[in-house]
């Protein structure tokens, strides 16, 4: 599916895939070059412990504070500049504003979370990624991308070892 | 442009006087553009009297004594229906009144159920006028289509008439010169229109009397309407 | 039964895809035929004039506001399972989260359309929308109706991408497996997932996100929802107590809902083995404690309501408890209390069709509840010249029962488009045992020499 150079290993379960991402570690292929792919988190395995790291939080909570800056002003600008009068009330009454800026303070900290992810997690890429549908089906695949010509043989060798059940390579 | 205040437009309602004959109810929907709604609307509960008697009974028969009240909107300066419309449609004029704009109000009915007074009517569907009725309608008073709350504005267009014409002459508003219909109407004169702010205009002065009392104030609307009756009315919440 | 590895979870939670059988079409078209209907009948509002309606003076909101009321509560469902068992590391969430969520998001636009429905001049709605219009207005942000407009398409937004976010990696799990059209379509929806760490983390970290974000929305929404009603001075709305109120029956009339579409699911889609006795159980127990929690909230109002004596509020009172809306009153008790109480609370009655059944119930109740709230009060307001009673005519019958039917419909639709259970969240959790199922053990990922 991918125009990607990458050569990799199907593996029946996650224990098996551990095994394999150790030997080509082991191996001396970089950690970046390792393709991992699942389809389940399998969290308490180390062949998913990369890349854990994400400013997301702090993204959202940047994001929830420009929703509700834009929610105060919103608030409080539309207020001042049309001033009309209602009910004995202030010209920017209080509670109403804060109920405004809070909504829009949640609204602003989603969709920031939304975009971060799609970002982050590169989903709507356009380019072609290296994947295989066998992944759907269970298998964990781990491979290397853009592996060194003299190394492919040593590659797939390890991947053989560990117990990939099929070794495919893309280039 | 903001603009001083002249005026702040209050009313008067003697019950002592009030005969409970109605001629104001006629009279506003003379004026006010005010569409009947037929026999079965009416039972429906659709019917539009921006002022309307109501009649309350006291004692058994034969002693039974009847008190009328004429209940209209009392343009309230904390007004329940003003800070609920979400489009503005309710809100207060620098003269006191609170005003209704038509062209704002998209049916949300949440000013009918805010206002205390039952004085905020809804128009379920476009009025009509069965000829030669529509012959009659006055100029100065815009209609209302379908999904429009319409109430009592004191006659603003007569205010606005009387103010114009007082401009016009370089002069002040004389004090009983502008009259709402339900106020020129009345035959016993139970009811006093004029400027609140003017501490010497006949509805300052009756409204300060002994007599005054203020439908449902207990809510906090600070309604502009006073009503004047000797007795308060025995074991009813009403003043 | 024997233990289920991976594939034979993802087979059987794929199975219900694009499978339908003759009842399926004979029941989505009877509810679609329903859907119209109602679709006619307010085409015909927007025709004739709101008239048609029974709404009149002084009860100028009826079935409307209630089924407004009624579905925002209704959507509160998945907001407590998905989130809060979420945030609680409760395992027994996992095949619940999704039939959640799809109550959750659909039972919010359907309640959402009821601000438009009854307008009286529904095609100017749009005014509610903050824009620099030409008319040099601004909507009036003091009113509790725009809070409710920021509040309910935030929670919208949150609840979708609740919805949707996790349905990720199921989306690439179809396309992976179709051909043709199916395989573009649901390959646009998955987005280009692929299965990375990178790609988990994030959405683990997304979901984590959200659901601190979506419990004080939703808890945001039907406060003001309830404030819609405690702002305005008409007697036994002006309470402080209504915001918590709100909340409680929201929550309680979800979980309800939840545990009748489980239930429903559960038959017509095969799922036994998924399921299970103890969700509805667990399910069950928290409608419980919400039943318990809403007979507190009831009480506590009334109470202070007969304790005060105030003359509007006690006629309101006295209309409701032995007056002409008594019936329906002690009927929402029985519904809401007097049946869920001992069903839920003896574990012999807490089957399924004992949760179902006290379900029914409360959803019942709640739309009682709400109708409650709304029309005693203002056929009572201040002044007795002006109290008045409220009757709903075909029209108001008709869209009421247009909402549940497109309920059901979106739900079917939705069903036989994406797996009702995660299945990725099924098979990435520590399974989960009962007294019934042997079906979720836990799995030995099928390996060959480990």
């Amino acid at each position: 599916m991918a125009s990607v150079n990458s050569i990799y290993g199907l593996f029946p379960g996650p224990d098996s895939a551990d095994r394999g991402v150790r030997a080509l570690r082991a191996a001396g292929v970089a950690q970046e070059k390792i393709l991992v792919m699942a389809s389940e988190p399998f969290e308490e395995y180390s062949f998913t412990q990369a890349e854990h790291k994400t400013l997301m939080p702090w993204l959202a909570v940047a994001g929830g504070i420009a929703g509700g800056t834009c929610g105060y002003l919103l608030a409080r600008l539309t207020q001042v500049a049309y001033p009309i009068a209602v009910g004995n009330m202030p010209r920017v009454s209080p509670f109403p504003t804060a109920i405004v800026t809070y909504e829009l303070t949640m609204f602003g900290a989603v969709i920031t979370t939304v975009i971060t992810l799609i970002i982050t997690a590169r989903l709507l890429r356009k380019r072609p990624a290296p994947y295989d549908e066998a992944v759907s089906h269970g298998k964990i695949l781990i491979g290397v991308v853009d592996p060194a010509e003299n190394s492919r043989d040593a590659v797939e060798s390890s991947l053989r070892q560990a117990g990939a059940e099929q070794i495919k390579s893309t280039s | 442009m903001p603009q001083q205040a002249t005026h702040q437009w209050g009313m008067v309602i003697d019950l002592d006087r009030c005969t409970g004959c109605e001629a104001c109810v006629v009279a506003c929907h003379a004026e006010n553009n005010i569409s009947t709604v037929g026999e079965d609307q009416a039972a429906r509960g659709r019917a539009k009297h921006w002022i309307r008697v109501e009649r309350y009974f006291e004692g058994e028969f034969p002693d039974v004594k009847t008190k009328f009240m004429p209940v209209l909107c009392q343009q309230c300066d904390a007004a329940p229906c003003e800070p609920v419309c979400p489009t503005f449609a309710s809100y207060h004029t620098i003269e006191g009144l609170n005003g209704q704009v038509y062209n704002r109000c998209i049916g949300t009915r949440y000013c009918a159920n805010a206002c205390p007074y039952n004085v905020r009517f809804f128009n379920w569907y476009n009025p009509q006028w069965d000829k030669p009725l529509n012959l009659q309608l006055n100029p100065d008073v815009s209609l209302r289509e379908v999904g429009v709350m319409e109430k009592c504005t004191f006659c603003v267009q007569r205010i606005k008439a009387g103010e114009i014409q007082a401009e016009a002459e370089k002069r002040a508003v004389k004090d009983g010169e502008i009259q709402p219909a339900c106020v020129q109407s009345c035959p016993t004169k139970a009811m006093v229109f004029g400027d609140l702010s003017d501490p010497d205009s006949e509805v300052s002065r009756l409204a300060r009397g002994n007599r005054g009392t203020k439908l449902l104030g207990e809510l906090g609307t600070m309604p502009k309407v006073t009503y004047l009756q000797k007795d308060s009315w025995h074991g009813s919440e009403n003043a | 039964m024997a233990a289920k590895t991976p594939e034979q979870i993802t087979e059987d939670l794929l199975r219900p895809l694009g499978n339908a059988s003759g009842k399926y079409w004979t029941a989505l078209a009877f509810f679609a035929g329903v859907v119209v209907s109602a679709l006619c009948a307010f085409a015909w509002q927007v025709y004739a004039g709101i008239g048609v309606a029974g709404i009149r003076r002084p009860v100028f909101w009826g079935f409307y506001i209630t089924n407004f009321v009624f579905w925002i509560g209704l959507s509160h469902a998945g907001t407590l399972i998905s989130a809060i068992l979420r945030l609680a590391n409760a395992t027994w969430r996992r095949p619940v989260t999704r039939c959640a969520e799809v109550i959750t998001v659909f039972a919010l636009s359907i309640g959402a359309t009821f601000p438009i429905i009854h307008l009286g001049r529904p095609w100017l709605a749009f005014w509610l929308f903050p824009y620099p219009s030409e008319r040099g207005i601004w909507p009036n942000i003091r009113s509790p109706l725009l809070w409710d407009f920021f509040a309910i398409n935030t929670y919208l937004l949150g609840s979708v991408t609740f919805l949707v976010l996790p349905m990720i990696p199921d989306m690439a799990l179809i396309r992976d497996r179709a051909t043709g059209l199916r395989k573009k379509i649901y390959g646009i929806v998955a987005l280009g997932w692929r299965g990375t760490p990178k790609q988990w983390h994030r959405l683990e970290s997304a979901m984590q996100i959200m659901a601190v974000a979506v419990i004080p929305v939703a808890v945001s929404v039907h406060s003001i929802v309830s404030w819609d009603f405690a702002m305005a001075p008409v007697p036994a709305w002006h309470s402080t107590i209504f915001a918590p109120y709100f909340v409680c029956g929201a929550i309680f009339s979800g979980i309800a809902a939840l545990i009748i579409a489980m239930a429903l699911l559960r038959k017509f889609l095969h799922l036994e083995e998924y399921l299970l006795r103890m969700h509805f159980e667990n399910l069950g127990k928290l409608l419980l404690v919400m039943s318990l929690l809403w007979f507190y909230f009831v009480f506590a109002e009334r109470l202070t309501v007969w304790y005060g004596n105030d003359p509007s509020e006690m006629t309101v009172f006295w209309v409701t408890q032995t007056g002409s809306f008594s019936p329906l009153f002690w009927l929402m008790v029985v519904c809401n209390f007097v049946i869920p109480f001992p069903i839920l609370a003896i574990k012999k009655l807490r089957t399924i069709a004992g949760c179902v059944i006290a379900s029914i119930g409360v959803v019942i109740g709640m739309w009682l509840e709400r109708y409650l709230i709304i029309v005693p009060s203002l056929s009572h307001k201040y002044l007795p010249y002006s109290f008045g009673s409220y009757r709903p005519t075909w029209v108001e019958i008709t869209i009421t029962c247009g909402t549940f039917a497109a309920m059901a419909l979106l739900y079917m639709l939705f069903a036989k488009t994406v797996p009702i259970i995660s299945i990725w969240e099924l098979k990435s959790g520590p399974q989960t045992q009962s007294d019934h199922a042997t079906a979720l053990q836990p799995v030995p990922h099928a390996e060959g020499a480990d």
